[in-house]
């Protein structure tokens, strides 16, 4: 019986730093995902989700050593990079894409447009998963990194304070603030669909 | 326990955080009691139950492109230069490489600056000992010979020439001591060369200096370094003439 032991990121780290292919293959696999869906779920874009995941693990093949494990954990190193990245491009572009954006050559069918058993069940899910993906991104970004960390990647208030960089009761403040803006959020548009007579006008000339 | 008091908690409650078992049944039996805050602690679940579904939905992951760019990436700076690996030793010259490199700048700033400042002292040495000897204060006997300079037939001039031959020696061994290479208006002379021997010259009762030009390899006849680029240049020489009209010594002014 052999026990097989799955190397730490540090490990991967410094096999990768003395030249080991498979060693970054394997890190970039286990925490692409990760920091994929931050940017992601921070940007509303795909395009900068993607160039930030890259700009992330070129900035690892080529800065290795300044990775200090006794500071944080690997995931939080990557996270606190991607949230540096996507803060600069925020700064660059003034500019948020719109969540459900549209790819010219994206064939792939999304999950969500796939019937399953129950599809009104579904349906309802998804459009509430929109409604709080699109409620996220109407934040102001120092709350939106606190909730796309503490909720959507259930990190703890301390890995949260260690990516972002502040002190914990700086995010709880800061997560308690973000959800009660959210749950005004989504107390106004479910009082606005609740409402057949519900009307938006642009202006009134009365 | 006050609505401001179940609000401070609401978040942890709505998420089933970790919380002390007491404060969360007393947060609870407010909201049961309190219509305000039972809709709102409703609203904050609703709004958990949403971020969690959202959390659980998002499986996103990058191109598989990001992948094949980054190992061509990896593939790339590996052929640039071998990174050292984290947390080892080797992980420390880049540091000793820099601290040596500004030692060794501070060195040769050093010695570039004691080099420069021996070299004036080397070249002004002669001029000194030259003044000196001409001052009344110099124990010296009067000159053999009046119609010349004193420093040229004082009663110890071959031992003081010797002298200042070595130091003018020393200076000429340096690299790039090119005497002859002078930049300021006052008038530099070396020591006086005998053009005779030494017999000769104690017999010289008088003579005059003659002012000359010689070509600068005329240099190379006393053991006197040149510039071989500016051997054709010519330079300013003092010869000392005896009243019977031969050359008994010479120098070399710049």
């Amino acid at each position: 019986m052999t026990l097989q032991t799955t190397p730490s990121d540090l490990d991967l780290l410094r096999l990768m730093s003395a030249g080991d292919e498979h060693a970054f293959t394997t890190l970039y696999r286990r925490r692409q995902g990760g920091v994929y869906r931050f940017a992601l779920q921070m940007s509303g874009s795909h395009a900068v989700a993607e160039d930030v995941t890259q700009e992330v693990f070129m900035f690892l093949i080529r800065e290795a050593e300044r990775y200090d494990p006794s500071r944080g954990s690997m995931a939080a190193y990557l996270y606190g990079i991607a949230r540096n990245l996507v803060l600069r491009r925020f700064e660059r572009d003034r500019l948020l894409v719109p969540f459900a954006e549209t790819d010219a050559d994206n064939t792939t069918v999304h999950p969500a447009m796939i019937a399953g058993d129950d599809p009104l069940g579904d349906l309802t899910r998804n459009e509430m998963i929109g409604i709080v993906r699109s409620s996220i991104l109407a934040l102001p970004a120092h709350y939106r990194e606190v909730v796309v960390l503490c909720e959507l990647h259930e990190m703890s208030y301390a890995e949260a304070a260690n990516v972002v960089g502040c002190a914990v009761g700086t995010v709880r403040s800061r997560l308690h603030r973000a959800r009660a803006l959210l749950v005004e959020k989504l107390r106004a548009g479910r009082d606005r669909d609740s409402d057949p007579e519900h009307v938006n006008p642009a202006r009134c000339f009365a | 326990m006050s609505c401001k008091d179940l609000d401070a908690v609401m978040s942890d409650l709505a998420r089933d955080q970790m919380m002390d078992a007491r404060l969360r049944e007393t947060a609870l039996a407010h909201a049961a009691s309190c219509t305000s805050c039972a809709a709102r602690l409703a609203d904050s679940r609703a709004l958990t139950a949403g971020l969690r579904a959202a959390a659980s939905d998002a499986l996103a992951e990058a191109p598989a492109r990001v992948e094949a760019a980054l190992v061509a990436a990896f593939r790339a700076h590996q052929l640039e230069s071998r990174v050292p690996p984290v947390g080892s030793i080797s992980a420390w010259p880049r540091r000793w490489l820099y601290l040596a490199a500004g030692v060794a700048a501070t060195a040769l700033i050093v010695i570039t600056i004691s080099l420069t400042v021996s070299r004036d002292q080397a070249v002004t040495t002669p001029i000194q000992q030259d003044a000196r000897q001409s001052t009344p204060a110099n124990p010296e006997p009067p000159s053999a010979t009046p119609g010349i300079e004193k420093n040229v037939v004082s009663s110890d001039t071959p031992r003081r020439k010797r002298r200042l031959a070595v130091s003018k020696r020393a200076e000429r061994s340096k690299p790039g001591s090119d005497y002859s290479d002078a930049s300021s208006g006052a008038e530099i002379a070396t020591d006086f060369f005998p053009l005779v021997n030494r017999e000769s010259l104690r017999e010289l009762d008088s003579g005059h200096l003659v002012r000359v030009e010689l070509p600068r390899s005329a240099l190379m006849s006393f053991g006197l370094p040149i510039n071989i680029e500016r051997a054709n240049e010519r330079i300013k020489a003092d010869v000392v003439v005896g009243q019977d009209g031969l050359a008994r010594a010479i120098r070399f002014v710049r």
